[in-house]
């Protein structure tokens, strides 16, 4: 049993945490769309940057994904 | 007395059913969020606490339990196990082979013993929703899951930091390794974000949301099995109502037995994600 995770996890092949995925697509959203909350205030908009930033973050996050769990 | 208990006496003093004379809705009966706040049995005035309630009775009697269950399954350990040890030898070997190992490797052997005490522990909280008289999953309160998050996340990153040394095991965790350095600036906020604050608070609102929406269920099915049984409601409704009353307990007792796995696989997942971080802390660069 031991010696097969062991060959396992050499290959490459671990658990990795799914909420990860989703916690990626929070951050980015949050992060970026935050950042765009930010600049609507500074800059006097109603919402400008603010859907700027989620959508930003929410592809960066895809991209983020993509390298870290698909690529890889 | 609990807020479940409160309900229903409140119910029955007012004879709320359907069909009944004094009209009432079911609304009137359906337990809501105060299950989860009972009454404190003592006070002690410090803001933001709680005081000694249902919650703080439990947790000690799930910590007694889980502590006689390890003292007594390995006290006299045998070669050939009696039922008791082995009972425990299938948790450690369960533990070992589909948390430990996949999560850590043979390196984390040496965390096996707080894997299977957190396991236990998790799921003597959870479990108390089920046992008459208690009645109360105890995770479904946020602190404690909280403070077990707060716990594995202290823990990985003090690990992360021996085996690597603070700057290369945060470059590690913040970096992601093969993207292009000209979206690093935008890639790396995401990373730290995600990895050192909404990890941990998932980590910890999973526990607790599951615990509470399942306890919640079957609350409200329990009190539809009450609202809905009504034998003065003269003729066709009487049987009608003793149906819906017969379906709504039935359904109570196919997600108590739903629930039992849901805490089990929960109290899994739980020890599973500590076990991922760690392996990924004792790993460095992902």
């Amino acid at each position: 049993m031991s010696d097969r995770q062991g060959a396992a996890r050499n290959s490459g092949e671990r658990n990795v945490d799914p909420a990860s995925v989703i916690a990626y697509l929070l951050a980015g959203m949050a992060v970026w769309g935050g950042l765009g909350w930010l600049a609507d205030q500074a800059l006097d908009f109603q919402a400008l940057f603010l859907p700027i930033g989620v959508l930003l973050g929410l592809a960066l996050a895809v991209y983020l994904i993509y390298v870290q769990f698909i690529r890889s | 007395m609990s807020a479940d208990v409160r309900t229903i006496s409140l119910a029955a003093e007012e004879n709320c059913h359907i069909f009944g004379e004094n009209q009432c809705g079911f609304q009137e009966v359906s337990p809501g969020i105060g299950l989860f706040f009972p009454e404190p049995w003592a006070s002690f005035g410090l803001p933001l606490t709680s005081g000694f309630t249902k919650y703080t009775v439990l947790l000690v009697l799930s910590v007694l339990l889980v502590m006689a269950f390890w003292f007594f399954t390995t006290r006299k350990a045998k070669i050939v196990p009696g039922r008791g040890q082995s009972i425990a030898e299938l948790l450690v070997a369960f533990i070992r082979d589909q948390v430990v190992r996949p999560g850590m490797g043979k390196a984390g052997d040496k965390y096996l013993p707080l894997m299977l005490a957190l396991f236990t522990f998790i799921f003597v909280m959870n479990v108390m929703g089920l046992i008459p008289g208690a009645q109360l999953p105890v995770t479904s309160n946020l602190a404690y899951p909280a403070v077990l998050a707060l716990f594995v996340y202290v823990l990985w990153n003090v690990i992360g930091i021996r085996e690597h040394g603070f700057g290369s095991f945060v470059k590690g965790k913040v970096v992601p390794s093969g993207a292009p350095v000209w979206i690093l600036p935008l890639l790396v906020p995401i990373e730290i974000v995600s990895n050192f604050v909404f990890r941990p608070v998932t980590h910890a609102l999973r526990l607790f949301a599951t615990m509470l929406a399942g306890h919640l269920l079957l609350a409200v099915f329990a009190a539809g099995g009450f609202y809905l049984f009504n034998l003065n409601a003269g003729g066709l409704l009487s049987v009608v109502s003793v149906g819906y009353s017969g379906l709504s307990l039935l359904a109570f007792l196919v997600f108590t037995g739903f629930e039992l796995f849901i805490m089990a696989l929960q109290a899994y997942v739980f020890v599973m994600l500590a076990s991922v971080y760690i392996g990924e802390a004792i790993e460095g660069a992902h």
